[in-house]
């Protein structure tokens, strides 16, 4: 039990009331009670460590579209990401072949690092020689795919990337993916 | 045995210093934490490596689950400007206390503008259960009526009358189950604005490439 006591020991009720020795002792169990209630209170309500930030830069949206430079198609690695956490990916785009992966180290982020090494080693001689990575979220995808897939091209250091819109092409490719991309594309171009 | 009599020891203890560190610690919890922002709704953010922390004085689009869109700023000058400008362009009539209110709201709101003349005249219990329940609370941000637009704009104007020298920066904060169309919209309608450099608000992860006690 808590206590100051200004003198030790028991000190016994005496006689009626003449002469009546109140004890001095303060027991201090309430008191340390109400510190730890206000420590919880402000444990709780209160924030330590400011939220975390991840930049996103978009290209700049030109009036008239502008082409692209024209890059060796075997650098472009194209990311659809699907609804049901689904990732379907291909490179190039004359000679593409669909194939899928998932969001675990093992899928994603090793697919990364396996096409930002194939790029490295093939192209050795140009002067570019880094992987080109677009990612393309299909409207049904949720805001989580996105951002780990950011955080994937971080991770595995890829410095080139763009966060484009998925055309309709693609979309149908997922659903047919023994077709052709390029014929897709272009029944979409008219 | 009556001779043997074990001596009786005291069983109290003295609880004075556990008083004492109890106090301490609610003394440097009391200094070095900041309260709480208040959000509009709980949102579970994704996590990312991205160890860049948030500034001040920028303006946070809050987007939820459903695709219900919130504004807040943090910048008390800037609502102010910001609630004067929309009440101007856009005719809203909102009395000097709605307006007054408005300012002093931290915590992001997300109303319709045909809506505002009437949220704004509620109490703030009632503003907060109206956030929490309204199905098409929010603001919109659709292909028909992109209200989100206008909003970004006149921040803009506010943030720049109040501070010339530093343009207006731009968070989103979405829940991990947001559908990426809302976000695509209000990426292109950023885009649409030339602001193209903005923050996406994720929780923290551990970095898999830094070995441990690395800096």
């Amino acid at each position: 039990m808590a206590e100051i006591s200004s003198e030790g020991g028991n000190k016994k009720h005496s006689g009626k009331v003449k002469g009546k020795k109140m004890s001095t002792r303060v027991d201090l169990t309430p008191m340390v009670d109400l510190g730890f209630l206000l420590i919880t209170f402000f444990m709780l309500t209160t924030t330590l460590n400011k939220p975390s930030a991840m930049e996103l830069n978009v290209p700049v949206k030109e009036k008239e579209t502008v082409d692209p430079p024209p890059m060796k198609e075997g650098k472009v690695l194209t990311l659809l990401l699907d609804k049901n956490d689904k990732i379907y990916w291909y490179v190039g785009l004359s000679e593409a072949k669909l194939d899928s992966t998932d969001y675990s180290p093992e899928g994603v982020r090793k697919l990364l690092i396996d096409q930002r090494d194939r790029v490295a080693r093939d192209y050795a001689q140009d002067s570019l020689r880094d992987v080109v990575v677009l990612l393309k979220p299909s409207n049904k995808s949720r805001y989580k795919n996105m951002v780990d897939i950011l955080d994937e091209i971080h991770i595995t250091e890829i410095k080139r990337y763009a966060l484009l819109g998925i055309s309709k092409a693609e979309e149908d490719y997922i659903k047919q993916p023994n077709a052709k991309l390029n014929d897709l594309m272009l029944k979409y171009a008219n | 045995m009556p001779k043997n009599k074990i001596a009786r020891k005291p069983t109290t203890i003295d609880m004075t210093a556990m008083c004492d560190v109890a106090f301490l610690l609610l003394t440097f919890f009391m200094l070095t934490a900041k309260m709480k922002q208040e959000e509009p709704v709980k949102i579970t953010t994704p996590t990312s490596i991205a160890e860049v922390k948030l500034e001040k004085d920028i303006l946070t689009m809050t987007v939820d689950p459903k695709g219900r869109i919130f504004l807040s700023m943090d910048n008390h000058n800037y609502r102010q400007g910001l609630i004067a400008r929309m009440n101007e362009q856009k005719q809203l009539d909102l009395t000097d206390k709605e307006m007054a209110t408005f300012a002093n709201t931290e915590a992001g709101f997300g109303v319709p503008l045909s809506k505002m003349k009437s949220y704004w005249g509620l109490p703030t219990r009632d503003r907060e259960r109206y956030m929490a329940e309204t199905a098409d609370a929010g603001i919109p941000c659709d292909s028909t009526t992109n209200e989100l637009s206008e909003w970004v704009l006149q921040a803009r104007y506010a943030a720049a009358e109040v501070n010339p020298t530093a343009p207006l920066r731009f968070v989103i904060k979405a829940d991990q189950n947001t559908e990426y169309e809302v976000i695509a919209r209000i990426v292109q309608t950023l885009q649409d604005q030339k602001i193209n450099r903005f923050n996406l608000i994720t929780g923290l992860e551990n970095d898999p490439n830094k070995k441990e006690g690395e800096e």
